[in-house]
């Protein structure tokens, strides 16, 4: 039975997902902001963390509350954590490309943190659509990461599972971008359409089940704000996203290039950790697991847990196991 | 129909809900009112499926179970928007025809061109429409026989919500199976592909009519910004690049200067 106090517990709720653990910007470029998480350990390496997360929703997931965040749990084991946020694309961000992003946004951030800290190389993170512009950096300034850790990245985007990659396959995307930007409506309704019953439906009589205390409203608000504040995409880097890794699957293929040079994922020779939830829908265990063999690196991990996309984030499974998995995984390297 | 899943599911969610209880309050109804007639329907339709599978006929039984999948059936089927905002089940009547057999003559062909173009993107965006809605129409009714051949009814005397509430789950496992199915066939693929094709075109032909207009009253239009903003690009693009050459310069004269002794 419904709580009665339910429908005025959801509308007093406040939406606050803007992150939990004290951080401070410690470099800019244009909309793009990197900061640098306060530490809350004893630190265990010299060599930090840079967290690049995906631009088709706010990175703040990573953090999203103190009992489930990703990064929280990096910091608890000691690690000096840096998070890209990419910000929110406007109109006269429509001509930004992935060279800019990758080459330009991100290589940025790397040596910025670089210059920070007096090194030649720190260790990197990347997370969904993040994984994979982490791959491509890492592929072109192979000196500059020490450790790559991969988590829900789609490497081959012609899995028998991959819905999106089938939906998208004969959609002229040129003529869809236009010479805008693309909305993060538009991007919602399509990932809400990927599983309809359960995401527009199931989950909201799920919220309707249970009691109307206060936190779990929040907890549940918090992701759901995640989940609709979803940014517009820069029209070109969409556009070349969609086309080269979706419709064309170059890095598979090993035809991409960016900033006019070729992405061989055999110059990856560093160790590299690959998460993979084994229930994502959005990307299929198998688009992920195939890097081990296309890398050149002789240190390859891969760990698959039993969650969907967002439960590798958010969790309690994922509080427990993810941040240990990763800093132990580091601590030996 | 814009937003109807939110109305879909709020009026299923009705029926646990205080305001959908028999003899509650109107005033505790807000939010909720205008639903509950639907979330009614919901309730009746599964207490009629109980009681006619607990009957013990086959037939009535077999009847039970098509009238509860034919009642989901319609209750889904304007439940789901594709992105861009309209339903499965929007497209309806005849395209607009925009003088679409005119031949295009005279100073003004380039205008009805422009018209016609536009008219004719947005027949296509809707034929695709119609075959994406008997698709969605399609899993619904293979997802409604699937829930109809799993059914396990819960006794006549026990419908407690806990009772709803599996049925409910159960509908949901059997609608994204069978969504599941269908979302993957090339017969999906190539109708959302040129559902978003088409609205692509349609939306282009506009802006050109629009931007046409825009010229008429010397207004900006977004071609002279996009060609503004790829002009600011490339001369950004030219500064990073002298920059760049600058710097190992610099750094040269810098390391050069470093190493000549002090007077």
């Amino acid at each position: 039975m419904t709580d009665p106090n339910l429908y005025a517990a959801l509308a007093a709720a406040s939406h606050s997902a803007a992150g939990y653990s004290q951080k401070q910007a410690v470099w800019q470029s244009g909309k793009l902001r990197l900061y640098r998480y306060q530490p809350i350990a004893r630190p265990t390496s010299a060599v930090p963390l840079l967290i690049v997360y995906a631009l088709v929703n706010r990175p703040y997931m990573m953090d999203l509350q103190e009992d489930r965040s990703l990064i929280r749990g990096l910091l608890a084991a000691g690690l000096d954590v840096y998070l890209i946020d990419w910000g929110y694309p406007d109109g006269a961000d429509r001509f930004t490309t992935l060279a800019d992003y990758i080459d330009d946004f991100l290589a940025g951030c790397v040596e910025e943190i670089l210059r920070l800290h007096g090194l030649d190389a720190l260790n990197i993170l990347g997370v969904c659509q993040g994984g994979v512009f982490s791959l491509c950096y890492s592929a072109l300034h192979p000196q500059k990461v020490r450790n790559l850790i991969t988590m829900v990245t789609p490497v081959d985007f012609h899995t028998p599972a991959d819905l999106l990659s089938k939906w998208v396959k004969k959609i002229d995307v040129a003529a869809w971008v236009g010479d805008g930007n693309v909305s993060g409506d538009a991007l919602n309704q399509l990932f809400l359409s990927l599983m309809p019953f359960r995401l527009t439906q199931q989950k909201y009589m799920e919220l309707m089940r249970g009691r109307a205390d206060r936190e779990r409203i929040e907890n549940f608000m918090r992701v759901e704000q995640w989940i609709f504040d979803s940014p517009d995409q820069a029209g070109a880097a969409f556009l070349e996203f969609v086309t080269w890794f979706y419709q064309e699957n170059r890095l598979v293929e090993n035809r991409l290039e960016i900033s006019g040079r070729r992405v061989d994922l055999k110059e990856l020779r560093q160790p590299i950790l690959n998460l993979i939830g084994r229930k994502d829908h959005l990307v299929p265990p198998a688009a992920s697991a195939v890097l081990q063999r296309l890398v050149g690196s002789g240190d390859v991990t891969t760990l698959e847990f039993d969650l969907g996309h967002i439960g590798m984030y958010i969790s309690a499974r994922a509080q427990r196991e993810v941040p240990s998995a990763i800093a132990g995984w580091l601590a030996v390297r | 129909m814009e937003h109807d899943f939110w109305r879909q599911w709020q009026t299923l969610a009705a029926q646990w809900a205080p305001a959908a209880a028999p003899g509650a309050a109107r005033g505790e109804a807000v939010g909720f009112a205008p639903w509950a007639d639907a979330a009614e329907r919901f309730t009746a339709a599964a207490r009629s499926f109980v009681q006619g599978t607990a009957q013990g006929s086959p037939p009535a039984a077999a009847e039970a179970v098509r009238d509860f999948g034919d009642f989901l059936r319609e209750q889904f089927a304007d439940a789901f928007q594709l992105p861009g905002g309209q339903a499965f089940g929007a497209a309806r009547g005849a395209p607009p025809t925009f003088g679409m057999d005119l031949p295009a003559l005279g100073p003004t062909r380039e205008h009805l061109q422009r018209g016609q173009r536009a008219a004719e993107a947005w027949r296509r965006t809707e034929d695709a429409q119609r075959r994406l809605q008997r698709l969605w129409s399609d899993a619904l009714r293979d997802a409604a026989q699937g829930f109809a051949a799993r059914l396990t009814p819960p006794q006549p005397g026990a419908v407690s919500p806990e009772a709803l509430h599996a049925l409910y789950d159960q509908w949901i496992d059997c609608a994204e199976e069978a969504y599941a199915r269908t979302a993957h066939s090339d017969a999906f693929c190539t109708a959302l592909a040129d559902f978003v094709n088409a609205s692509s075109q349609s939306r282009r032909e506009l802006q050109s009519i629009v931007e046409q207009w825009a010229k008429l009253l010397d207004l900006p239009t977004r071609s002279e910004i996009n060609t503004l903003a790829q002009r600011l690009r490339s001369v950004e693009a030219e500064l990073r690049a002298a920059r760049s050459e600058r710097k190992p310069q610099a750094a040269v004269k810098a390391s050069r200067t470093r190493r000549k002794p002090k007077p």
